[in-house]
């Protein structure tokens, strides 16, 4: 089964982004806003090419089909067991579906937001090429191009974080970010090593049959899980490797939108999807990343409570996020996972890109302290923000009800009720920290005039990530009565609406449901319904659900949107910004162990090894030699007297001691 | 009736010593080539006894050898000396020590 | 052809000195289309029907030993590289005196291509000390502190005064030295054997160089031109490892084992002292320097663990790490050439007003970093599966930490450079010319397409793995 022969526009979905990376990258400065539609057109053309795919194979498929049948085909092979190609299968079919179609998305709200910055076309470029590194991510039939995905995706990501490369606060988020994937690499480079040495194969397929046949002796098995999902915690922004996702607000909000929250960062849930055989035969691991997953959901929302930064609370939402993602994929709810990596792809990017809507109208206020009474202002904004909090609070029907529900409900039918319960907590936090967000945002009065200190902003310049010391790039080059029209930035997130409410509806009906029919020649029977696991039915626990996020709503209403709360809203901040748990603002002081843990110790070392081992001790001890030589010289050098009759005497001294030398030995 | 071999020897260690305390003691360069003659000939003549006594040509083939050398070696030690005494006007080698390390 | 190859290229070298003053830039085209023509030439080779060895009698006693060039898998790869590097390396040159340099700079490409090519122990030992000559006389007429070419003489001849006694030794011992790529012909159980070997050891460690002989490297490696750094460090220092490869390993087989558990310990201190060093160095060309010490241990970690994908892995990095080891050494050229510093504490912000420059440097330094998709990664994911395989679990995760810390140091590099705000105090210089990008490109060009299907180059036959093979 070819893919030659089958799905002939699979290379034109995978290389029409990579395309016009080349060719913006290539005549950028000859192309100028032209980039921008460019860009659009060449991520359209992959997702039409992703639909036509799609249909097609439906079409060729058995009757009553929804979706397609796996099929890779190998295309190169480097060496022995290294035999490399593409795969295209429904898991594969979703992502690229959400990578090509938000992603092209996202490109239009962009033609918008970077209107007039000076690295336009370098922006699409890179946008562009993170498409196309995205799409080498999912559509790998093996860990090694996969990998070459993942690793690409992170230079993408770099070089987006850092995009206004002249703040020097974008370029460390942007290393940090690097650094921190990096580890995640060479965390699943360890994988491929175990699955060479164990299958002799680096292909999804025969990973997957080894686990069939018990080729995995002992613990290797879980050493390679781990060693997986080493790679999808940094990715995914999972404790202990998460501390980069906030810092990674630094890039525009579009990057933040597309591949801090829609794509890139849920690299993690879909390589567990994509190895789930895996992780079936691994109990271990399968409780290792529920339980991780379950505490980044938990520690996510509790950090994002006390953000003030607009992408921040979203960042840290979009960690929680990801948590629970993980946490469905790590318990075995495959279908549960995927189908919150769906949903959230929608709600997620609608946040974002609302917030930068915000964002922009403020002229790069990211500070909500600042903001304020935003509703009457800004009612595109208001209605876009409350249904998407709304959706990523779980409140039915919306789109996070459905997904979220399924993956809290799934952690107790797989038996871990403690996840059960991180999950329902977790739940009413993000209702909590999301309702703040909107109420200090939209609702009161505005604030943006009054003096920071009065808030408890204490340095003003430094309190956003973003609003910052340099001006914005924006400014430099275009004043703002050239703005783009508006709707280029509104019409994506009113198509974003569609998904954030209604996709969902894709899991009614239980077994007969669209979402189990894409996806169950995936997984097969892991993801059937089991009957009476579970000590309560699915409608009793989403009721217990929505009463926890009602609640939540409840107490944000309480603090940040009743009237009395709102009419001195403006000492109510102050006196949070100032008696804010340090462990909250310093995000539980994960940067500065790290920082102490490894990155001090680590240039310690260099600095010790480079001033003093290598000049002093090493090169010292050539330097020694030489020293002892021309010591040894000197020595040799009072004897050459120049005397010919001391040397003389010398001579007949030496012969002397030779005849008496002889005769002593001569007379025994 | 021939002289015992001990007697050459002795002869030619005595001469040899002479020679040897003519280089070291005297300060002369043309003595000391002098000297050295001596040395010379004192193992010539042990060459030569030695060669008699084991019935050996060996020894008077070295003797001959040897005079060559040494009439090339005065030869040169001689021409040493006059290039000496051009470019200083003394006749003591200790005052002479360019080749001091 | 070989001969041709080489002593042709030796022939042409020497005309360039006859250039007349005047032509001095002319005499740079001149090395340009000599290096182009033995690249070519190289180019139209068949990996799977090499041309026949030549070979011609030049002692007969006390030992016999031939002049014998033949081209073998490994070599092949490693002449591919040194002709693809002096042509960029050339296009590169912008220095004073300039026929003199090319001339020089082309007799460095002849002694390599012979001491590639070479068959012969004696032959490889004469040409070992010949490349030193021109690399000596680059340093002392065109660096800025001649002082240090006497220590890179001095290191590298102690190294080559071994390797030639080695190969004395062993031609009175066995009778001939004509031994290179004919397989295992040493008895196993000569006393003579390990001492020759730790010989020839001590020559190959100084020159690549590994941990504790490379306190020549950084220094060496910073004075030299930019052009000639390129050179030496991507082709030079892979002399040594190529000496392992192709003498250690099939003429000492079982006494190779013996020393395995110190070379692996060398090779990982390297490994790891490198990355830490370059973590901090301020001179970019050091960062390179001690990067490379870093690189060149993982390559002999890959050496001496005696399996099939390490030794493979260990052919395609020692290929991959000649590309963006020069590409790397003739953009900091370039910085260096128009900021007249390379600290990375000095310079920041050139990306604004020279965004090619920019993008060069950063696939370079990605590439250098082991980027998945770039040449680099290719190699460290062979090396690093093989030494797993090999039973060196610990070793391979261990490699792994120095791969995080080449990503923290390489961007460490290019975002000082380039990023951040500009420095107001630094003259404003014009973006790369387009000779410079040309003289970059096939480098890059060659890293991707080795990233993207390393098979080629891992491929080659050659008598190392068909050896590796059969002992196991």
């Amino acid at each position: 089964m070819g893919i030659e022969g089958q799905y002939p526009l699979l290379f034109l979905i995978w290389l029409a982004p990579f395309a016009g990376a080349i060719v913006i990258w290539a005549l950028g400065p000859k192309l100028k806003s032209w980039s921008g539609p460019i860009g659009c057109a060449a991520i359209g053309v992959s997702f039409v090419a992703t639909l036509a795919s799609w249909a097609d194979a439906v079409r060729s498929g058995p009757a009553g089909a929804t979706t397609v049948v796996g099929a890779h085909q190998t295309m190169v092979t480097w060496i022995k067991g290294f035999a490399l190609g593409l795969l295209w299968d429904p898991l594969t079919l979703v992502w690229t579906l959400i990578i090509t179609g938000v992603g092209f998305l996202i490109h239009f709200y962009s033609m918008g937001y970077m209107h007039g910055d000076r690295g336009y076309p370098r922006f699409f470029a890179y946008m562009n090429f993170f498409v196309f590194a995205m799409l080498t991510l999912v559509l790998a039939d093996n860990f090694v191009v996969l990998l070459v995905g993942w690793g690409l995706v992170g230079l993408a990501s770099f070089f987006l974080i850092g995009f206004w490369f002249e703040r020097p606060s974008a370029v460390a988020a942007a290393t940090k970010a690097f650094v921190m994937n990096v580890v995640g690499d060479v965390g699943i480079l360890f994988a491929i090593f175990i699955l060479v040495a164990v299958v002799g194969s680096v292909s999804f397929a025969d990973a997957f049959a080894g686990v069939q046949a018990h080729a995995y002796n002992g613990q290797l098995l879980f050493i390679a899980c781990a060693a997986l999902f080493v790679g999808c915690a940094a990715k995914s922004a999972q404790v202990p490797l998460h501390s980069w996702l906030p810092d990674a607000m630094e890039g525009p909000t579009p990057v933040s939108a597309l591949i801090h929250a829609a794509t890139m960062v849920t690299a993690g849930v879909y390589l567990i999807a994509r190895c789930w055989p895996m992780w079936q035969g691994s109990a271990d691991a399968r409780e290792l990343v529920g339980v991780i997953g379950g505490l980044t959901a938990l520690l996510g929302a509790i950090l994002g409570i006390g953000q003030w930064d607009i992408k921040r609370i979203l960042a840290y939402s979009t960690m929680s996020q990801i948590g629970y993602m993980i946490m469905g994929v790590g318990v075995g709810a495959y279908d549960g996972g995927v189908l919150h990596f769906f949903t959230h792809a929608f709600f997620k990017a609608q946040l974002f890109l609302t917030a930068g809507i915000v964002i922009h109208a403020l002229h790069n206020e990211q500070d909500v302290r600042r903001m304020g009474g935003l509703r009457a202002r800004e009612p595109f904004a208001f209605w876009s923000m409350l249904v998407a909090t709304l959706s990523i609070c779980g409140f039915p029907p919306l789109a996070g009800f459905f997904s979220k529900d399924a993956v809290v409900y799934e952690t107790l039918v797989k038996g871990h009720p403690v996840l059960y319960a991180i999950g329902v907590l977790t739940a009413g936090i993000t209702a909590y920290y999301m309702f703040r967000m909107v109420f200090i945002t939209f609702f009161g009065t505005y604030r943006g005039e009054i003096d920071p200190s009065s808030l408890g902003i204490r340095h003003p310049e430094l309190a956003g990530t973003s609003a910052g010391l340099l001006k914005h790039p924006h400014d430099e080059a275009a004043p703002h009565e050239e703005h783009a029209p508006a709707w280029l930035m509104t019409a994506p997130v009113a198509v974003l609406f569609v998904g954030t409410i209604f996709a969902g509806f894709l899991d009614l009906g239980g077994t007969n449901s669209f979402w189990y029919g894409l996806l169950q020649p995936v997984f097969g029977a892991t993801i059937a319904p089991v009957e009476g696991a579970a000590p309560f039915s699915e409608l009793a626990s989403s009721a217990l659900v929505f009463i926890v996020v009602l609640a939540g709503i409840g107490l944000a209403y309480l603090r940040y949107g009743s009237t009395a709360a709102l009419r001195d809203s403006v000492a109510r901040l102050r006196n949070e910004s100032i008696r804010m748990f340090p462990l909250l603002t310093n995000a539980f002081y994960f940067d500065a162990a790290i920082d102490a843990l490894f990155v001090r110790p680590s240039r310690a070392f260099g600095t010790f090894f480079g001033v003093v081992v290598d000049p002093l001790v090493i090169d010292g001890a050539v330097r020694e030699a030489r020293v002892s030589a021309l010591w040894l010289g000197h020595l040799f050098r009072s004897f050459q007297t120049g005397l010919v009759r001391a040397y003389a005497l010398t001579i007949v001294f030496g012969a002397a001691a030779f005849i008496v030398y002889y005769a002593v030995v001569g007379a025994h | 009736m021939s002289v015992a071999l001990a007697n050459y020897i002795a002869l030619s260690a005595v001469i040899f010593m002479i020679g040897a305390a003519g280089v070291v003691l005297r300060r002369n360069p043309l003595v000391m080539l002098m000297a050295i003659e001596l040395m010379w000939n004192a193992a010539n003549l042990a060459f030569v006894a030695y060669a008699r006594a084991s019935m050996n040509n060996a020894g008077h083939i070295f003797a001959f050898l040897v005079i060559t050398v040494a009439a090339a070696e005065a030869a040169i030690g001689l021409a040493i000396v006059v290039i000496v005494f051009r470019r200083a006007e003394f006749v003591d080698v200790d005052e002479v020590s360019v080749l001091k390390g | 052809m070989l001969t041709a190859l080489v002593l042709g290229t030796t022939l042409l070298a020497f005309l360039a000195f006859a250039f007349p003053k005047s032509a001095n830039g002319a005499a740079k085209w001149y090395g340009v289309a000599v290096a182009l023509a033995g690249l070519v030439l190289l180019e139209l080779m068949d990996p799977a029907a090499f041309p026949p060895d030549e070979s011609a009698r030049w002692l007969s006693y006390p030992f016999a030993s031939n002049f014998h060039l033949g081209m073998g898998g490994v070599s092949y790869a490693l002449v591919q590289l040194l002709a693809t590097v002096t042509v960029c390396a050339l296009l590169a040159t912008n220095v004073p005196r300039q026929r003199n340099f090319v001339g020089l700079m082309l007799l460095l490409e002849a002694t390599m291509l012979g001491l590639f090519l070479a068959k012969d122990l004696l032959l490889f030992a004469l040409l070992w000390d010949a490349m030193l000559i021109p690399v000596f006389l680059l340093m002392i007429g065109w660096s800025v502190h001649p002082a240090t070419a006497w220590r890179y003489l001095i290191y590298n001849v102690a190294g080559g005064l071994l390797l030639l006694l080695g190969t004395a030794t062993y031609g009175v011992i066995y009778g001939t030295t004509d031994v290179i790529g004919k397989g295992q012909v040493t008895p196993i159980s000569d006393a003579w054997a390990p001492w020759i070997l730790a010989a020839f050891a001590v020559a190959f460690l100084v020159k690549t160089p590994v941990f504790p002989f490379h306190t020549w490297m950084p220094d060496t490696y910073a004075e030299l031109p930019s052009p000639v750094a390129a050179v030496v460090s991507s082709v030079q220092s892979k002399a040594g490892l190529y000496g392992f490869i192709a003498i250690g390993l099939p003429l000492f087989t079982a006494w190779t084992h013996e020393f395995a558990t110190v070379m692996i310990v060398l090779g990982t201190i390297g490994l790891l002292y490198g990355a830490v060093i370059a973590l901090v160095a301020d001179d970019a060309k050091k960062v390179v320097a001690y990067s490379s010490l870093s690189h060149l241990g993982l390559i002999l970690i890959a050496i001496f663990v005696f399996n099939d994908y390490a030794l493979r892995g260990a052919v395609v990095y020692i290929v991959a790490h000649g590309f963006f080891s020069a590409a790397m050494f003739l953009v900091i050229g370039y910085v260096e050439t128009r900021e007249e510093t390379r600290l990375v504490s000095r310079i920041g912000g050139l990306a604004r007003g020279s965004p090619i420059l920019a993008g060069a440097m950063a696939i370079a330094a990605l590439a250098a970093l082991g980027l998945p998709g770039l040449a680099g990664f290719a190699g460290e994911l062979f090396i690093l599966t093989g030494v797993y395989q090999a039973g060196y679990a610990w070793l391979a995760a261990l490699a792994l930490v120095a791969i995080v810390l080449a990503a923290a140091y390489m961007l460490r590099v290019y975002q000082g450079f380039m990023h951040g705000p500009e420095q107001a105090d630094l003259p404003q210089r014009p973006d790369l010319r387009p000779l410079e990008i040309v003289a970059v490109a096939p480098l890059f060009l060659a890293l991707v397409l080795l990233g993207v299907n390393p098979g080629p180059v891992a491929n080659y036959p050659d008598q190392a793995y068909t050896m590796l093979a059969e002992k196991r």
